[in-house]
């Protein structure tokens, strides 16, 4: 109907800010929101590369091969459509991004280098530096900037999406928002909207996502009645620096130098590591896997360390922590091959992991699952789209390395043309298509908790929640303990109603923002702990010691949580797998 | 134990930071570049002559008013005098001050080198500037007026340095001008994309310190020569020729040039 | 080694008008913590060293890694990231300010919007044609993306113009960071086409005339951006063109 069709973008990552640069492109006009700076947003965090079949190294790579690896590493449990579009506009995507002004590493002759990654047997990762994350949204961010300059994009930048505001058929007609700063709340018309608002690593607590890491935008869109599928499926990396903050990745190559893994056999060893002789060492990693010692494949590594921790309550210092131990290669080799991730680790740590066992623990990484969307990224709420890690569609049960960064630039390449498709053939809502209704609802509940005279505060709930969650629902789950989880989040959902804002002021309030994303973390919660208490079997990330076996017959099936009646209800779909029949995966195999 | 909510600020304050680059406008880059620029040609270029003709003094009174006369016969030499040296070194004082007044100075936090040169630069400046107001103004335009009177020039700058103030006086402005003269050519370099990368910079560094440092040593010099190794120097070496007199004047040696008086 | 407590004092501004009160806290010691899980602790339990009330600390931040660029902050009177900022390594008691050079909007959170203005200002993008595929970029040796990847390692924190003594309301110099962009963009083979007009908006008032090569940026660049030897680079660039266009237009 509309001559331009008006689409506002939430989240300025790499998905969002591909699904703004499309929209701009088609003539559309585009509103971006995002609580921070797009440059500063989640996806500047990714390091090691993109994967795409180029086939520059001569191996005979294809995009059929890239697709396949994929299917494979996410255990099958991927629609198979969606990803062999991927995978197929791969190249064409890293040459985009190449025409962009990546500093990509080069070849000799000027041709873009690739590198091997995990989960494949080909130089399928272009990469550039160790910050390829960073280097890619810069690119997208400064197409933004020039869109915006041509007045074709308008930035809200420091405005929090809250819900879809949805007209009385149930059809999204734009988005509620508050502004950070000045805390007023305002509804902005949309004929379609396309939410690209990452992960949610904020519900574990601790992990390697962003601060901005909640998943309030896509809960708040579940609780108005959106599919969130595969909420279960999470990937831990098994090998991250603890922090007071946060966790920060310590990548792979550390192992694959040499690195090994150990705990004192003594749990009360006080003893300082290096005085610590090697017979009182444990390297359970090469005890229990002596074929390939550190090097076991990723998730084996990730539950071998937790088994440690929580299971033997062997941690160092009883705290959950294990030493990855670097110094009994020499300072020379260290430096040649380990400096830049050496480097982190001295800056954050203050130790010098030449001199000293550095200590790591698997840390919350990445979210598979994520809205539902049909293979065009469209939620099931009409006109509203979502893109990048906040949907499910491309990982199945595990996402391969490098490959997180193209789905979220392919997920916005098609959810902007599909938006734009879908705004030009919408009628026109009846009355106001729900602003005023919407507003009204959000002032309520800010009012709510402004006035409200309770005792809890808002960051030990959110405390218990992340120890909860990484206690039962990260990489080895039992039915009681997710039971337990779930029991424990409706106690902190009864405990939120009592909560009470040390600060009540309406000028950057902060701790307010963070205590409305914390009602949405906590009823996302239950969706991944529920999702993950129905599934028994064991299928990539997902792992029950109970059913350690997949079980292809009841479960090759994508988890759908719907939000009935204050609660997840779940059904289940089945995969799209037309293209490449499920086989058994072992990488002990072929390791 | 909450502070209570205070009533929500009625608009959205007003942020008032430093204003984004204007792109294209205005013509302060031409200005600052002028400046730069004048400092090292003309003002730099005239400096190094005078310390040069100053050095000359170690030679005594006589060697120096001839190359006071020298220099005083060059043709054109007002209009040298004002257009290669008042007007670029009152523009190079006057937007230099404008400059320093602009800078917010920090190495009370940062006590890094560079940052030291920065203030560095800001303070010789305004040194040079108030001694070379004074310098200008009691050297060339008050007393006895050296262009006509070349012969006078060594005692009037012995009867200026008598006096131990102005002596000191001479000796900071001697060094800081040198110093503001030898980072300005490496500011200059490195402004200017002469030297890029850290390495060309060191290098050129200790170019720019030799050079300040010879030409501060050579001032210094002179100074010392005018005030300690020819003491009582006459009034005037170089006395006019009394009117009507046809060269030769006489045969008989007149006191300058008597070598024991030289050599005294 | 053994504290039990950190000493923190915060300067505060409950809003842009207001004026700044110092308060002083005493956090629980744990090893390891950093600027930011300090703060965490503050909102965890929102009460003064006299055990008064007061509000969780208002700052910005993202990544924790020193990646983002949010968190930078004057931590003991210097600009840094409060991420990467260690207790352990901090002399107490520890003292945070916002950046001084930008609005305050409350607490140590600040506007650093004008980077982002000003890389505007300069065309900081490469005008591609479309989004559709049109086949690989331009061939590029590695010699040059060696020199454009520090450039592009920019996390936009803002601390080269904060500790810049010539950055401030006078000058309204552009800084090191969007210059140091200028160069990446200018060096980049299709970018290279808006080249004269980066140039031309660089030599527009607060533009690289401004600099005084006082090398604070370079000092204090978190990621250790050659951004002296940008601006000379650039330097030279805009001259040699202010000089084509005097003669040329």
């Amino acid at each position: 109907m509309a001559a331009t069709p008006r689409i506002i973008v939430v989240g300025g990552g790499l998905a969002g800010l591909s699904a703004v640069i499309k929209i701009a492109e088609a003539g559309g006009k585009v509103d971006l929101f995002s609580i921070v700076p797009v440059k500063r947003s989640h996806s500047v965090c990714a390091q090691g590369g993109i994967n795409a079949a180029k086939n520059l190294k001569g191996e005979g790579d294809d995009v059929l091969k890239h697709f396949d690896d994929t299917i494979y590493g996410g255990d099958f449990l991927a629609n198979q459509t969606p990803v062999k579009q991927m995978t197929a506009q791969g190249p064409a995507i890293i040459d985009l991004l190449d025409r962009m002004g990546v500093p990509f590493n080069r070849t000799p002759e000027g041709l873009l280098d690739f590198r091997r990654f995990g989960g494949t047997l080909y130089h399928r990762t272009a990469f550039a530096g160790a910050t390829t994350g960073q280097q890619l949204l810069y690119a997208l961010d400064e197409q933004v900037r020039r869109f915006e300059a041509e007045g074709k994009v308008t930035k809200y930048e420091g405005w929090e999406f809250l819900s879809a505001v949805l007209d009385s058929k149930g059809v999204c007609r734009g988005i509620s928002a508050m502004d950070l700063r000045s805390m007023e709340l305002r509804t902005f018309p949309a004929d379609a909207i396309i939410v690209c608002t990452g992960g949610n690593g904020a519900i574990f607590g601790k992990s390697t996502n962003s601060v901005v890491c909640t998943g309030s935008a896509q809960s708040a869109l579940y609780q108005q009645g959106a599919y969130y599928a595969n909420g279960e499926f999470i990937q831990v990396h098994p090998t991250a620096i603890p922090g007071e903050d946060k966790l920060r990745l310590m990548s792979e190559s550390a192992r694959g130098e040499g690195g090994r893994v150990w705990v004192p056999k003594d749990k009360n060893d006080k003893r300082n590591p290096k005085s610590i002789p090697e017979g009182d060492r444990w390297y359970f990693l090469e005890e229990w896997y002596p074929k390939y010692g550190n090097l076991v494949p990723r998730d084996v590594a990730t539950r071998a360390i937790f088994k440690v921790v929580y299971e033997h309550g062997m941690g160092i210092d009883g705290q959950p922590m294990v030493y990855l131990d670097l110094t009994h290669i020499d300072r020379e080799t260290l430096n040649r091959k380990l400096e830049g991730i050496l480097e982190i680790y001295e800056k954050f740590v203050g130790d010098d992991p030449r001199d000293t066992p550095m200590k790591i623990f698997p840390g919350m990484h990445y979210t598979m699952g994520g809205l539902w969307v049909d293979f065009n990224q469209q939620t099931n709420i009409p006109g509203v789209f979502a893109a990048g890690e906040a949907d499910y569609s491309i990982h199945g049960a595990n996402r391969l390395g490098a490959n997180s960064l193209l789905s979220c630039i392919y997920g916005g390449f098609v959810a902007g043309p599909e938006a734009m498709k879908y705004a030009k053939s919408l009628p026109a809502p009846e009355g106001d298509g729900g602003h005023v209704a919407e507003l009204k609802r959000q002032q309520e509940f800010n009012k709510l908790l402004l006035n409200n005279p309770g005792t809890e505060n808002p960051f030990k709930i959110w405390r218990e929640l992340g120890e909860t969650m990484t206690k039962h629902a990260t990489i080895i789950r039992y039915n009681a303990g997710l039971d337990e989880a779930d029991a424990k989040i409706v106690e902190l959902l009864e405990r939120y109603r009592n909560v009470n804002l040390s600060d009540k002021s309406q000028w950057a309030n902060t701790s307010f923002a963070f205590t409305r994303q914390l009602w949405n973390m906590l009823q996302l919660g239950r969706v991944i702990v529920q999702g993950a208490r129905l599934r028994d079997e064991s299928r990539g990330a997902h792992y029950k010691p109970d059913f350690p076996d997949r079980n292809d017959e009841k479960f090759l099936k994508t988890t759908k949580a719907s939000f009935k009646d204050e609660a997840p209800a779940f059904e289940l779909e089945e995969v799209d797998i037309q293209y490449i029949k499920p086989r058994p995966r072992r990488y002990d195999a072929t390791a | 134990m909450a502070t209570a909510a205070p009533p929500a600020p009625p608009a959205t304050p007003q942020l008032h930071g430093v204003q984004p680059l204007r792109a294209g406008e205005g013509n302060s880059y031409l200005w600052r570049k002028l400046h730069s620029l004048t400092g090292i040609v003309p003002i730099g270029a005239f400096l190094v002559e005078h310390i040069i003709s100053n050095f000359e003094t170690l030679n005594g009174p006589l060697a120096y008013a001839q190359q006071v006369k020298f220099l005083n016969s060059l043709p054109l030499v007002r209009i040298l005098e004002w257009g290669l040296i008042f007007i670029p070194l009152a523009f190079h004082a006057l937007y230099g001050l404008f400059i320093a007044v602009r800078g917010r100075s920090n190495v009370n936090v940062y006590p890094w080198a560079g940052n030291w040169m920065y203030l560095s630069q800001r303070v010789t400046g305004v040194i040079a500037f108030l001694y070379i107001i004074q310098h200008v103004w009691r050297q060339r335009f008050a007393g006895v007026s050296l262009p006509e009177n070349p012969g006078a020039a060594f005692h009037k700058v012995q009867v200026e340095l008598s006096n131990p103030w102005m002596l000191a006086i001479y000796v900071v402005a001697m060094i800081a001008t040198s110093w503001h003269f030898a980072y300005g050519i490496w500011l200059f370099a490195a402004k200017w994309g002469i030297t890029p990368g850290e390495k060309a910079r060191k290098k050129f560094g200790y170019v720019c310190g030799v050079v300040g440092t010879a030409l501060c040593l050579m001032g210094l010099a002179s100074i010392w020569a005018v005030v300690y190794k020819y003491p009582n120097a006459p009034e005037n070496v170089l006395p006019e020729q009394p009117a009507g007199v046809v060269l030769p004047a006489s045969q008989t040696s007149s006191p300058i040039s008597d070598p024991s008086f030289v050599q005294k | 080694m053994a504290q039990s407590t950190i000493k923190v004092e915060i300067k505060r501004q409950s809003s842009p008008g207001a004026a700044a009160v110092t308060e002083k806290f005493e956090i629980p010691y744990r090893p390891g913590m950093n600027i930011t899980s300090l703060l965490g602790e503050i909102a965890l339990n929102p009460v003064d060293v006299a055990g008064k009330a007061t509000t969780p600390v208002t700052y910005d931040s993202n990544c924790l890694e020193e990646i983002c660029g949010s968190c930078a902050m004057l931590i003991n009177g210097k600009a840094r990231m409060a991420c990467s900022a260690l207790v352990d390594k901090l002399e107490q008691p520890i003292t945070l300010a916002p950046l001084s050079k930008f609005p305050v909007v409350r607490d140590l959170a600040v506007d650093r919007s004008v980077l982002f203005e000003n890389l505007k200002k300069v065309k900081a993008w490469v005008p591609i044609d479309g989004t559709y595929d049109l086949g690989p970029g331009p061939k590029q040796a590695p010699q040059i993306q060696e020199q454009r990847y520090p450039l592009s390692n920019c996390i936009s924190c803002t601390i080269c113009m904060e500790v810049c003594p010539q950055f401030n309301d006078a000058t309204g110099f552009v800084g090191a960071a969007t210059i140091a962009q200028t160069k990446l963009f200018n060096m980049d083979p299709s970018g290279s086409v808006l080249k004269e007009e980066r140039l031309r908006a660089l030599a527009g008032d607060g533009g690289i005339q401004e600099c005084g090569f006082a090398q604070n940026c370079v000092q204090a660049c978190p990621k250790q951006l050659p951004l002296t030897e940008a601006i000379s680079d650039m330097g030279r660039d805009v001259f040699v063109q202010q000089v084509k266009d005097l003669f040329a237009r």
